[in-house]
């Protein structure tokens, strides 16, 4: 599905902002990259959407260098949701929002069809449609922008930052709704993301960068157990695994409270 | 373009002027321009913007304004050279007057838009604005406001690439239309770069009375601006300037 490689990218007057990186992401997979400030993450996922192009190497998606495409050609296979929703939004209310995106990329499919659509994702995010997006909250408009990307059914969603401002209870309803999307429809995540606890919650695949080059790609829970690679990211991990790494032996799997409470249980079980 | 205004370090001569003597010399450069009628004059002039570039260790840059400049002066060029009927014909409707013409209004546009863009990228914004309190005695809050609008021009243009990038993600040919379709599908793009403007103004409002921005006065400024015998010469070089533009 996205396949980079031995790609490497720098912006004008700087020096390589990403270095050599190779990996692939398949269908269905929910991939989350981390790392710390100024690591590449963000220019990676530019990367695999073609927004940049690589100074070095080559980017695949369904097999095709993203060269020999453009980028508003890809948006119906694509979907980006950026860190600042505020860049993506431009129209009067959420339904002309949710329609313009809709219209861009499925015209074809007549007005009728693509109301259809867009009363179901309204619906859905709980919005009636007539309100101003520049008047909800950061939280609402960063849904108002995954719901626009998210009507019109893309193949891969590409999240920059996609918790970034928002409370606890505005992130889980954007995660969960993302996660049901990979789960039942095998849409293919790509996240960057500094919350390690969402990271935790959500993703299955962890791709650690630092200094522009690849780390370490692998499991969530055994790439958060890799006390080496944390420290080559930056990162710290969540604190259940932190709390479980510290505890020692026979903590190793405790990485939710509920594992950590049958773990406990069996270490004073095992001490009477 | 968005680097067209950002701050360029350096230790050249032009560097090491008062920010008020630049702010003369590109005053001064400007009035040349508009008070002589001598096309050799424009030349002139013209090279002296490309000389303070090259004196001022920005050759790339001021290079790249001229590039930018030529495209535009090359239409005008042509609009004016096409609509001046006056003097005798030199080829189809052209005239040699309506060739003199062009030469100069582009020549004067070019000689009047490169001084203040090549000043700002060899002076520090906040060196500006000290000075315009300190030496000329502007109120801080409106050397504030002009600082402030020259430092956002780059962020607005930053802030309109990103948008057009996220446009282009949703499906919007930003990057196969040209011309006059482009500049059609940015003016919707208008409205969220004037609200996000307006929220950024906002923020850097509060963030400015949070820190006592009524509090300052002229003396709050740590650094001084004192004229040398380098600023005398140079104003006295302007002075001359506009003297020789009036005479020629």
């Amino acid at each position: 599905m996205i396949q980079l490689e031995g790609v490497s990218f720098s912006y004008a007057a700087q020096g390589p902002t990403v270095q050599n990186i190779s990996f692939h992401i398949g269908k269905g997979e929910f991939a989350a990259i981390l790392g710390a400030n100024g690591a590449g993450k963000t220019t990676t996922v530019k990367l695999i959407d073609g927004l940049i192009l690589p100074t070095a190497g080559r980017v695949l998606l369904n097999g095709k260098d993203t060269r020999e495409t453009r980028v508003s050609q890809r948006a119906r296979q694509v979907g980006f949701l950026f860190q600042n929703p505020d860049r993506q939004i431009c129209k009067n209310t959420v339904r002309e929002e949710i329609l313009f995106g809709l219209k861009t990329v499925r015209g074809e499919e007549g007005d009728e069809a693509l109301n259809a659509r867009a009363d179901a994702i309204l619906a859905d995010f709980g919005f009636s449609g007539d309100e101003e997006p520049y008047a909800l909250s950061r939280g609402q408009r960063q849904r108002v922008a995954l719901a626009s990307i998210l009507a019109v059914e893309p193949e891969v969603l590409i999240l920059d930052e996609p918790t970034t401002g928002l409370d606890y209870r505005e992130c889980c309803h954007i995660m969960d709704r993302i996660r049901r999307m990979n789960e039942e429809q095998g849409v293919t995540v790509v996240m960057v993301c500094h919350d390690m606890e969402v990271v935790l919650d959500y993703a299955r695949r962890a791709l650690v960068m630092a200094g522009g080059e690849l780390k370490a790609d692998g499991p969530v829970r055994e790439i958060f157990r890799d006390r080496a690679v944390m420290e080559a990211g930056a990162i710290l991990p969540p604190q259940m695994i932190d709390l479980s790494l510290r505890l020692g032996a026979g903590f190793e799997q405790a990485d939710t409270p509920e594992a950590m409470a049958r773990a406990v249980r069996d270490r004073r079980e095992s001490r009477q | 373009m968005r680097e067209l205004f950002q701050y360029v370090p350096g230790d050249s001569l032009i560097h090491r002027l008062n920010p008020i003597t630049k702010l003369l010399l590109t005053v001064a450069i400007c009035a040349a321009a508009f008070v002589t009628d001598s096309l050799i004059f424009l030349v002139l002039l013209l090279l002296i913007d490309l000389l303070i570039g090259f004196v001022a260790g920005v050759p790339k840059k001021t290079l790249s304004i001229l590039k930018g400049l030529l495209k535009i002066a090359a239409f005008l060029f042509l609009l004016q050279a096409l609509l001046t009927r006056r003097g005798q014909p030199v080829f189809w409707i052209v005239t040699d007057q309506g060739l003199l013409t062009a030469g100069k209004v582009v020549l004067r546009l070019m000689v009047v838009c490169m001084p203040l863009t090549l000043v700002l990228a060899v002076t520090r914004i906040s060196d500006l604005a000290n000075a315009l309190v300190q030496v000329l005695h502007v109120p801080y809050k409106y050397a504030f406001t002009l600082t402030t609008t020259i430092r956002f021009i780059p962020q607005f243009l930053e802030e309109m690439g990103d948008i057009m990038e996220a446009q282009t993600a949703r499906g919007v040919e930003f990057d196969k239309a040209r011309g006059v379709k482009k500049l059609g599908m940015i003016l919707p793009l208008c409205a969220p770069l004037l609200i996000s403007s307006v929220r950024r103004a906002d923020s850097t409002a509060v963030a400015a009375e949070a820190r006592g921005f009524h509090l300052r006065t002229a003396q709050s400024g740590y650094k001084r601006y004192p004229f040398r015998m380098i600023d005398g010469i140079a104003a006295l070089l302007c002075v001359l300037l506009i003297v020789f533009a009036a005479i020629i």
